[in-house]
């Protein structure tokens, strides 16, 4: 899968700066999987919306790879960011409400996302599959904040909790995860 | 600073999964610089982070990649998609390409309609430059002219006063004795029908010596009329349009006598 040629990620990131097609086709056969399986964790119902994010996600690499700065985090990581924030602008987005129109629009959408959050993990895949090994009061929370893109002050006023315990909870949650991650 | 404790408040993953915020990233890169320690706890996150979702990969459909490859094979200029929009049909690319060339097309006709009328209206302009100046250069000569007739030495002043007939009517005359040049000011001549014009005379020996015709709309303007060496008096009469060989006296406007009646 990964071609003839294989690159270390420095190499790569240095083909991909000099606009080198071949590495970036390395990097989507290697890649792409991965950030379509976090998007797909975002984006849950709805397969061809997520095709489109991962084009998007893609395209976006390739035009902004002048800006990755290796000093802040390895490739993966940034690509990861770039993919969950795609996810997650696509979920807010009008098409992505237009393919949801056949729910009923809750009275408080806020009360809504977090019944679904709670509902939604039976099948979850990936990140998500970890996050039924934490305690609810911190799953909800790392759902809210990592899947759907709510700030913390968002999540503290849906959730009528002190902003500082969000901020812990999601810390602490983080913290569980990364052990279940060894 | 106690690095461990910072490391196990969190902030490593909160960072690397995007959930840190702006002063808290910040503030992380920053103590990255000074702490090596940072970095490397960071990297192993980040590698522990990366080999689960390498084993979680969910493979894509292989059309997503056909439609990559396609758009950065065009990156010269690349289409973002439009994330508010219906996902882009295999159609769109075509609309869009065809838009852009009666775009193109309707841009050129447009520039070139632009320069073509700019260049008209160039050519109109000093078209009007050039008219401007002839008339100010005429201009300037009827006030030359006027300030010449109003200071020359040589020009006597003949007040013409209405007669029984018209007693409102008046004009006067500037007439150059030296240059023969004869000048005719309307003050008040009432309007008159379309057949007929006001004519000038000069009397020399008791003779009508005719000096042209004028209308009473030419009021307030210095006409040059024919000229004449001799006068005794001036006088203006009411003709036929066009004017008569001799003066129909009994309608005699008005008379002004010159120095030469004495």
């Amino acid at each position: 899968m990964a071609g003839p040629i294989t690159y270390t990620e420095q190499e790569l990131v240095q083909a991909l700066k000099e606009r080198n097609n071949q590495a970036f086709g390395f990097l989507y056969d290697n890649y792409a999987g991965a950030l379509y399986s976090i998007i797909k964790q975002i984006i849950t119902d709805n397969s061809e919306l997520a095709n489109d994010v991962l084009q998007e996600v893609f395209i976006n690499i390739w035009r902004k790879i002048e800006t990755y700065d290796q000093t802040k985090g390895r490739l993966f990581t940034w690509m990861l960011n770039i993919a969950r924030n795609a996810s997650i602008d696509m979920l807010r987005s009008k098409s992505y409400q237009n393919s949801q129109k056949n729910q009923e629009l809750p009275d408080n959408v806020y009360r809504e996302v977090t019944n679904q959050t709670i509902i939604q993990n039976v099948d979850n895949i990936g990140l998500k599959k970890v996050l039924e090994t934490l305690r609810p009061e911190h799953r909800v929370l790392v759902e809210l904040a990592y899947f759907k893109g709510f700030t913390h002050e968002e999540i503290a006023e849906m959730m009528s909790i002190p902003l500082g315990t969000v901020k812990t909870r999601i810390r602490n949650a983080l913290l569980q995860l990364r052990g279940y991650l060894k | 600073m106690n690095v461990q404790e910072y490391i196990e408040s969190g902030i490593i993953e909160s960072y690397v999964m995007g959930l840190a915020s702006e002063p808290e990233r910040a503030e992380f890169e920053r103590l990255c610089t000074l702490y090596p320690e940072l970095v490397t706890a960071r990297r192993k996150f980040e590698e522990r982070l990366e080999g689960y979702a390498w084993e979680n990969a969910v493979p894509p459909p292989p059309e997503v990649k056909v439609k990559v490859l396609e758009a950065i094979g065009k990156s010269s200029n690349i289409i973002t998609m439009e994330k508010d929009k219906e996902p882009p049909s295999p159609m769109l690319p075509k609309i869009i390409a065809g838009a852009a060339v009666v775009l193109l097309i309707a841009m050129a006709y447009l520039y070139y309609q632009t320069r073509q009328q700019n260049k008209d209206l160039t050519d109109t302009n000093s078209r009007l430059m050039v008219s401007l100046d002839t008339t100010r250069n005429i201009l300037q000569r009827i006030v030359d002219e006027q300030k010449d007739l109003v200071s020359n030495p040589n020009v006597t002043v003949v007040n013409m006063v209405g007669t029984q007939v018209a007693p409102k009517s008046s004009a006067n005359i500037y007439w150059d004795s030296a240059s023969s040049n004869v000048y005719l000011v309307v003050k008040n001549m009432p309007k008159l029908p379309n057949n007929q014009q006001y004519q000038l005379w000069a009397l020399i020996d008791n003779k009508p010596k005719d000096l042209g015709v004028f209308d009473a709309t030419d009021d307030k303007v210095i006409l040059k009329m024919k000229n004449t060496q001799k006068a005794q008096a001036f006088a203006i009469t009411i003709e036929q349009k066009g004017g008569s060989p001799s003066p129909t006296l009994q309608k005699m406007q008005s008379m002004g006598k010159t120095l030469q009646s004495q």
